[in-house]
């Protein structure tokens, strides 16, 4: 999984901003977020994403595990990413 | 921790111009910088909002090193888009010396162009750097209006340069313009840019300034005719749903330019000759790349937006619409 061809990342001191240039929308992403997007950029696995920021960041409840797996479908969903 | 974020992990889709993308904790730079590259051009046309023209190159437009270094800078800004346009930008000596530079550093560059160098080759080469988007001025979707409007401007090229674009398989955009005389022709025209293989097309209201002053009673279009125009425009959007996008604004420049002076765009206007602009539709600079770096001109851009002085303009523009005409008297906050 990668970016779009289209989709450029940047990191802000709130967290991110992705870019779509084809339809020149901007996302403002959370730090949860940005993370997700780290770990695309470094080539981590899809699947592993959701667990290694569990493991990271001592997420014992679950919620960041929840909602980097959430925010990983919603990338697909709006066509931010591409295998 | 960093990532402690209770909230959805990606914001609402918003256009770049709007408040989510200044207002989100500071960015640390533009998300988008228009650089009109050169005030050259070899159209001359009726409604040319930068009194572009042949001969009309600014005495003072930037140098290659001033070029290359303000390129230089908003690359190392990581500032995802870039747009060049004119005058017409494939006229400026260095066009694809630029174009190759920003593209080779990553960045995402569309090209604002009047069609009239879209050879096959040069489409070509557009493609192998890797722009993101050429845009195409066609303003009509027959010879008469279009020549008409483009003084010196050829229908036939140009509807010829966006077939070689699509041959040469560059994503393209095509822009219209309104006048009195062609804008019963917009549904047609959005039917020609989806014929020609656009993904994308642009329009809105017409502005009074540049050479549409002079040319104002022939140009304007009614009240009566805009309300025609925006009705086919919302039914070509629906038509074309999935397939093109149909994009334009329906709202007049007052009521845009009160929102922007609440969520100023991330946005940075790049004249020809190194000033910055607020925004097109305002007379004030806010910056000269000639002595400043773009990050000491972003770091106060916002601040620039909060003079009074612009306020006032924009309110003043309520009382008389027609100070839009003075916008290249430019104003140094």
């Amino acid at each position: 999984m990668k970016l779009a061809k289209h989709v450029k990342f940047r990191e802000e001191k709130f967290g991110s901003v992705l870019f779509e240039t084809r339809s020149e929308k901007v996302y403002t992403l959370n730090p949860t977020a940005t993370a997700v997007v780290r770990e695309i950029q470094s080539g981590s696995d899809e699947g592993s994403i959701p667990a290694r920021l569990k493991a990271r960041f001592h997420d014992s409840g679950g919620a960041i595990e929840r909602e980097a797996a959430a925010f990983l479908a919603e990338l697909r969903q709006k066509g931010l990413v591409e295998d | 921790m960093a990532t402690r974020a209770s909230s959805p992990g990606i914001g609402s889709p918003v256009p770049v111009t709007t408040r989510a993308a200044t207002e989100s904790g500071d960015l640390g730079a533009p998300l988008y910088i228009a650089w009109q590259v050169t005030n050259e051009c070899n159209l001359a046309c009726l409604h040319c909002i930068e009194e572009s023209g042949p001969g009309k190159a600014f005495h003072d437009e930037l140098g290659d090193e001033q070029v290359f270094s303000v390129l230089a800078q908003a690359l190392d800004l990581e500032v995802p888009y870039l747009s060049f346009s004119g005058g017409e930008p494939m006229v400026h000596p260095r066009f694809f010396d630029m174009v190759a530079y920003v593209c080779g550093r990553n960045g995402q560059l569309k090209i604002e162009t009047n069609g009239h160098y879209l050879e096959p080759e040069n489409c070509a080469r557009l493609k192998q750097l890797g722009v993101k988007a050429v845009q195409v001025s066609l303003d009509g979707a027959t010879r008469e209006t279009f020549n008409r409007m483009r003084v010196r401007g050829d229908f036939d090229r140009t509807v010829e340069g966006v077939r070689n674009l699509h041959v040469a398989g560059v994503p393209i955009e095509i822009n219209f313009s309104p006048t009195h005389f062609n804008v019963h022709e917009v549904a047609a025209a959005v039917d020609l840019a989806a014929e020609l293989g656009a993904y994308s097309f642009y329009t809105g209201r017409t502005m009074y300034t540049g050479n549409a002053v002079k040319t104002w009673p022939k140009l304007a279009p009614s009240e009566e005719q805009y309300d025609a125009f925006f009705e086919a425009l919302h039914r070509k959007t629906e038509e074309y749903r999935g397939r093109m996008r149909v994009h334009f604004h329906e709202i007049g420049l007052l009521e845009e330019l009160r929102y922007r002076l609440r969520h100023p765009a991330a946005l940075l206007i790049v004249l020809p000759n190194g000033l910055v602009k607020l925004i097109n539709a305002l007379p004030f600079v806010c910056g000269d790349l000639r002595r400043q770096t773009l990050g000491e001109i972003w770091a106060r851009f916002q601040l620039a937006w909060q003079d009074p002085r612009v306020a006032k303009f924009v309110e003043d523009l309520a009382e008389d619409p027609r100070k839009t005409a003075a916008l290249h008297q430019w104003v140094y906050l």
